[in-house]
């Protein structure tokens, strides 16, 4: 892991005080201002400020600057830079050799590509539009310390050029709990690596949030900077209809890993509207067994329990110890988080009972499994039966879960209650638009 | 086939609009309330004689929704993100700011088109705005608006009946015919003010928003961009079709070459089809376009500009949590309607909105061209030199009729002409 410097003098709260914005440069107020030499001599003016964004330092320092002198931008390096004030930018040479600008791949022009931008505001959780962007001075470096997301500095920007240079801090976020989208000339996406450890504090419903929100290239590259299982519990939490937009938005191998890496009846609820060639793509690509998995859902009608019932589900011959099934679960590539119960099942492979984490829990580990049931057996429900009927069932049975079982009684799935839960609450509270009439 | 079981008769109905798709959407959000008086008054006060008129403006129509198209299916962005991230703020801001005076004026019309639908059952206007209005806010608010569309979709869907008119009513078909591919103008103030109000409904901005948010956001990018071209090409050309068709049953209809008045005149278009129910068959497709349109404006222009502040992109139904996107919504509502009940001939001010809408069209149309020319957004997808030089042609031609228009109408209020 690399190391990532804070350089504490710089941290600025959300509301700045006074104080502060004084020495808080705004980088709007600076596009279009002029640049003197050592002398006061005019040299041109300022077209862009170009920062490093791979110092592994949470703010970027600059890197030069892009100044018009006469009808050529040429770049300036930040050695060159004396001092930069609200109103000019002074060089400490009277020397320039005049270069045209080289983009190097860390390196972002911030005018152009990140003010007016998506931002993600990892604090708040919650997509922003950089109004501007600030600048301080640190140690003689100039770098790049927070964003203002307020309404008045656009209208600030709105106004004559002279309210332009006076920063009114409305709105502002460090810059340290930001994520940027930053392309550089090349194309290639920018990561900060602060960042990404800071992505790490967003709960998977936030992070669906964010995903639905950005737009389609921050999207992707929001993406890319998760880990795996962070973006397939995100991806879990997306609404039917995003996630769509999303798979059909992806080359078809990484969604395909997308869905492998999901719940078999998530994966399936987010491939049940998708047409059909791509459907039958995704799922030759995904692995056999996962795809199998997927497939049984989707064979069955969306309304029905067997549409959203979850078939990642862990059996257990009632013939195998207590203490083997422990060893077993601890060992199992799924999680044993997302083990809700263990399915019991008799030599034939027929549903027996359902054991709770806690039975088993509590249970001696010398027992057998079948020794360790008591009280009446779990209600279970036919993949045919309709939500409200399991709805019902789960409330009698007091269960945080009901089994699917077919009529020779085979176990196929497990429905939480998080899934009538879903399937119960209308999507209708948020809306995009476009997708009015479709 | 399992799922076909399912369908009841309102569902299968459903299924077939969905299947229909975006060209017939298209097609009866173009001919709202303005559409509807702008063509038909054209056949009454011209006949046949803005046919050809409306060739080229079909042709401007492709080339700019095709444009549009391509910028959502290649940057997966909205015009109004895209305009924020590509212009400089007051640019932007003057983008934004004319596309909501643009679609006031058309939510203006939209409340008058239902007003003149009304009318036609014998409902005074001062009952039938108000109500509509609180019915059409709290739809958005309370979010049971996609049922009500759907009902005002298959509503409007009787306009529909327009071609099917059209042949019924007898039309002088070879005069139509010549004039349909014999280009020629009319050089008249009163053509050249329904020629911008013709582009004004046919291309209208916010139809170039919306066909792009809803292409970048149904996820279709790059590689399934052809399939979308075709989609979006044929929506307008069938868009367009019925327009024509609209102007034929119209000037067939009503022989006194005198501009529209009224909507029960308007709809004497109908009458081939309908006998003597024409008044009731056109009142419930007028009703339906006008209501469709009075929901789906105003959340454009919301839409375009939280897009563009970057206030939540996807809206939460509570004011709180989205204060801009709803404040302007019930803003415009309320402005709409309000306008729309001030006395006067109803058919006019549909027309004037569409003049309005004329006038800011072209300026909107620099926008898109100067977005759709861009390499370093577009790469290889950017117009290349011929469309490029096709769609400048188009958009000088639109500007410089808006322009006549413009100074006439300031030059009339003036006393000058």
């Amino acid at each position: 892991m690399s190391k990532i410097i804070h350089p504490p003098a710089l941290h600025i709260p959300r509301k700045a005080p006074s104080h502060l914005s004084q020495s808080l440069i705004s980088a709007a107020g600076l596009a279009g201002c002029t640049v003197v030499h050592k002398d006061g001599q005019e040299v041109g003016s300022l077209v862009d400020l170009v920062f490093r964004w791979d110092t592994n330092e949470a703010y970027p320092p600059l890197s030069g600057i892009l100044v018009k002198v006469g009808h050529r931008v040429v770049w300036i390096a930040a050695s060159q830079v004396e001092e930069a004030t609200r109103k000019s930018i002074r060089l400490n040479t009277a020397q320039l050799d005049l270069r045209d600008f080289k983009p190097r791949p860390a390196e972002v022009r911030v005018l152009q590509d990140i003010l007016d931008h998506q931002l993600v505001d990892i604090d708040g959780a919650r997509v922003v539009r950089a109004a501007d962007l600030y600048v301080a001075n640190n140690n003689k470096v100039l770098r790049l310390v927070a964003v203002d997301v307020s309404y008045r500095a656009l209208l600030r920007r709105l106004g004559p050029s002279r309210w332009r240079k006076h920063s009114s801090p409305g709105a502002v976020i460090d810059w340290s709990s930001i994520k940027s989208f930053g392309r550089s000339e090349n194309g290639q996406s920018l990561k900060l690596a602060s960042s990404r450890n800071e992505l790490r504090k967003l709960r998977p419903g936030e992070l669906a949030d964010l995903l639905e929100d950005l737009g389609r290239a921050e999207r992707r590259e929001l993406l890319d900077s998760l880990t795996r299982d962070q973006a397939a519990d995100a991806l879990e939490e997306m609404q039917a209809k995003e996630l769509e937009v999303l798979l059909r938005e992806s080359n078809p191998d990484e969604a395909a890993q997308y869905l492998t890496s999901m719940e078999p009846d998530e994966a399936a609820d987010a491939l049940r509207d998708i047409d059909e060639d791509l459907r039958r793509q995704l799922l030759e690509l995904m692995p056999p067994t996962s795809a199998a998995q997927v497939k049984k859902v989707l064979s069955y009608d969306e309304e029905t329990a067997g549409g959203f019932m979850n078939t990642a589900i862990t059996t257990a011959p009632i013939s195998e110890t207590v203490r083997d099934l422990r060893k077993r679960l601890t060992t199992a590539k799924r999680p044993v988080a997302e083990v809700e119960a263990v399915v019991l099942v008799d030599a034939a492979g027929n549903f027996v009972h359902d054991a709770t984490m806690a039975e088993l829990f509590l249970a001696e580990p010398a027992k057998k499994l079948k020794d360790i049931i008591s009280g009446p057996s779990p209600v279970t429900v036919p993949p045919g039966a309709s939500i409200k009927d399991v709805a019902d069932l789960l409330i009698n049975n007091r269960r945080s879960s009901v089994l699917v079982v077919d009529d020779a009684g085979r176990p196929l799935g497990r429905i939480l209650a998080d899934d009538i839960i879903d399937a119960l609450v209308p999507e209708g509270n948020r809306f995009h638009f476009p997708r009015l009439l479709s | 086939m399992m799922k076909l079981r399912h369908l009841t008769s309102k569902r299968l109905l459903i299924a077939i609009l969905a299947i229909a798709g975006p060209g017939l959407i298209a097609a009866n959000a173009g001919n709202d309330a303005g559409g509807i008086a702008t063509y038909a008054s054209a056949g009454a006060q011209f006949g046949y004689r803005t046919l050809f008129f409306m060739v080229l403006v079909t042709v401007a129509l492709v080339v700019v929704q095709e444009m549009c198209a391509r910028l959502g299916a290649y940057t997966g962005e909205g015009l109004g993100s895209l305009i924020r991230e590509q212009f400089s703020i007051r640019m932007t801001t003057l983008a934004l700011g004319l596309f909501v005076v643009a679609n006031i004026g058309l939510v203006v019309s939209e409340f008058a088109g239902i007003a003149a639908a009304f009318q036609l059952f014998n409902v005074s206007r001062y009952i039938s705005v108000p109500i509509a209005a609180v019915l059409v806010w709290s739809l958005v608010m309370f979010g049971s608006y996609r049922r009500a569309e759907r009902i005002f979709l298959v509503l409007s869907l009787a306009f529909l009946t327009y071609p099917v008119a059209a042949f019924l009513s007898h039309p002088h078909v070879s005069q139509a015919a010549s004039q349909l591919v014999w280009p020629h103008f009319i050089l008249s103030k009163s053509f050249l003010f329904l020629g911008v109000a013709l582009i004004g409904t046919t291309i209208t901005p916010y139809m170039q928003f919306y066909l792009a948010a809803a292409i970048a956001d149904k996820g279709v990018g790059p590689d399934d961009y052809n399939r979308e071209r075709v989609g979006a090409i044929a929506g307008a050309l069938f868009a367009d079709i019925i327009s024509i068709f609209i102007i034929i049953a119209t000037a067939a209809a009503i022989r006194t070459r005198a501009p529209l008045s009224s909507a029960t005149e308007a709809a004497q278009a109908l009458k081939p089809v309908a006998g003597a129910f024409a008044t009731q068959l056109f009142g419930i497709g007028l009703l339906g376009a006008s209501a469709l349109a009075a929901v789906i404006v105003p959340l454009s222009s919301s839409y375009a500009v939280s897009e563009a502040i970057g206030s939540e992109r996807s809206v939460g139904k509570r004011f709180r949590e989205a204060p801009v996107f709803l404040g302007l919504f019930t803003a415009q509502i309320i402005i709409g309607a309000s306008v729309a009940l001030i006395p006067g001939n109803l058919i006019h001010t549909l027309i004037n909105a569409q003049v309005l809408n004329g006038i800011i069209t072209p300026i909107l149309l620099v926008y898109l061209l100067i977005l759709a020319n861009k390499r370093s957004l577009l790469g290889d997808a950017a117009n290349g030199p011929v469309f490029r030089a096709v769609a400048t042609v188009c958009i000088a031609v639109v500007s410089i009729l808006s322009l006549t228009v413009l100074t006439q109408t300031v030059l009339g209020w003036l006393g000058v002409s």
